[in-house]
């Protein structure tokens, strides 16, 4: 939860941290409009600032989205019991003579299967 | 590139923009539109007896090693002998599509939530900020593009890269596909081509497969005569005692 | 859960977690274009500059993600390496471009 958070936070920094480097390279453009000079690049601070959000940008989405699963087939099957495995719900058997009883003997019977 | 245009900055607030938002809103809306009118479809029981029996057969075939040949021949016999499986009688369904009217309401669905506010929304749009310069592309292009981007303003000497306000729209509406999969998570409705493309299949699928079972059972009998057994667990006892 | 067996070492593989890691991967990699898009707009980078951007983007970011699963053991979550880099690029680079279309009109053009 509060690592989620962080990075999330990274997230929002890193958008924000672009923004404004979005808005100062606009306003550097009108200024330079204005005085009527020319176009040749940008001022070195909004360069760095917005390769630097960039970064931080991918490396926030990259820890958002989450972690990988293993893709071998048997990683899954590792923490998994014999028990679990030997669980065939196809093969219960509901209708024998414990029914007949009582509905009790049908639930307490039922739990034993399980 | 020439000199320079200088573009009114107001341009950039009430048309570039509005574009996008607008491109953008419309797609998510319909994406929950389409949410909101889709039906289940609904799949007859005989149908769907009828495509598990094919994957049935299927399975046995490409599976038949593993059985003993005896197994395999009374499988085989199951499916195929005069009265088999495959052999089954099924009336003929002339499934037509505009006669049933659930495949109408389908469609015209498709079209009220695709077509539709694509043809009004352009349309809108195409009145609404007519002949406007809205962008330029930062790459160079060649003059072939021009009539693609610059649509709704004839200038023969501006130059290939500025972008109209009507094929902004339009790279908007192509573009923000991804943007929608991000947003909306991967199966979105708001993305046309692969709805286009489900419903190609859906009536694909509608009209070949359950229309009329014969063909495939039919061919599915053949592979089944056709096929050899070959028993493939012969040295199972080597191999596993190798191990 | 089906699995799918490859022919040498008889290694299965859980389909279902190789949906879902590729479904991460191309989820990161489209906010990836998208956001690259947006830097390159707001340099206002032009021309062939903007391609090698995005180039040098998508490279980084996937020495990024495979710095994530591990230089080692990226084997334990991918097939293949090359995969993650290739597929679908043209794609997200159409995301790119109008990202960067987009940015440079906003910041650069009026």
């Amino acid at each position: 939860m509060s690592a989620s958070f962080i990075h999330r936070s990274i997230l929002t920094v890193g958008f924000l941290s672009l923004f404004h480097a979005a808005y100062s390279a606009a306003q550097h453009r009108s200024y330079l409009r204005l005085n009527e000079l020319d176009f040749s690049h940008l001022p070195l601070d909004i360069f760095i600032q917005a390769l630097v959000s960039l970064f931080i940008i991918m490396y926030g989405v990259l820890q958002v989205v989450g972690d990988f699963k293993e893709i071998k087939a048997s990683a899954e099957l590792e923490n998994k019991s014999w028990e679990t495995f030997r669980n065939i719900p196809s093969f219960y058997i509901f209708c024998h003579r414990g029914g007949k009883s009582s509905i009790q003997s049908t639930k307490s019977s039922l739990e034993e299967i399980e | 590139m020439t000199a320079d245009l200088i573009v009114d900055p107001q341009i950039r607030f009430w048309v570039f923009l509005p574009i996008v938002i607008i491109t953008f809103l419309v797609g998510i809306l319909r994406h929950y539109i389409s949410i909101l009118l889709s039906s289940q479809k609904k799949v007859e029981i005989q149908q769907l007896a009828d495509s598990q029996l094919i994957l049935r057969a299927r399975a046995l075939r490409e599976n038949c090693g593993y059985i003993p040949k005896n197994s395999f021949l009374i499988r085989r016999q199951a499916f195929n002998k005069e009265d088999g499986y495959l052999m089954q009688k099924r009336p003929p369904v002339t499934q037509n599509m505009m006669t049933d009217p659930s495949m109408m309401t389908d469609m015209l669905k498709g079209n009220l939530t695709n077509v539709l506010p694509m043809i009004i929304i352009g349309g809108w749009i195409n009145w609404m900020f007519s002949g406007f310069i809205t962008t330029k592309v930062p790459f160079p292009l060649t003059l072939r593009f021009k009539s693609m981007l610059q649509r709704g303003i004839e200038l023969s000497h501006l130059d290939a890269s500025w972008v109209s306000s009507a094929s902004w729209y339009f790279l908007n509406v192509f573009g923000l596909r991804s943007i929608y999969a991000l947003v909306l998570g991967e199966n979105n409705a708001a993305d046309q081509s692969r709805q286009m493309q489900e419903q190609m299949q859906m009536t694909g699928a509608a009209s070949g497969m359950p229309a009329d079972p014969k063909i495939p059972f039919k061919a599915e009998w053949e592979a089944l005569e056709i096929i050899e057994h070959q028993w493939k667990l012969g040295d199972v006892e080597k191999e596993l005692l190798q191990e | 859960m089906s699995t799918k067996a490859k022919n040498e070492p008889a290694v299965a593989y859980s389909e279902l977690a190789i949906r879902n890691n590729l479904s991460i991967v191309e989820y990161c990699r489209t906010s990836v274009a998208a956001v690259s898009g947006c830097t390159a707009g707001v340099l206002g980078l032009t021309g062939l500059y903007g391609a090698l951007f995005f180039i040098v983007a998508v490279t980084g970011f996937w020495l990024m993600l495979l710095f994530k699963a591990g230089i080692d053991s990226w084997r334990k979550f991918f097939i293949s390496r090359k995969s993650l880099l290739i597929n679908g690029i043209f794609g997200h680079f159409f995301t790119y471009i109008l990202c960067w279309t987009f940015i440079y009109g906003m910041v650069h053009v009026y």
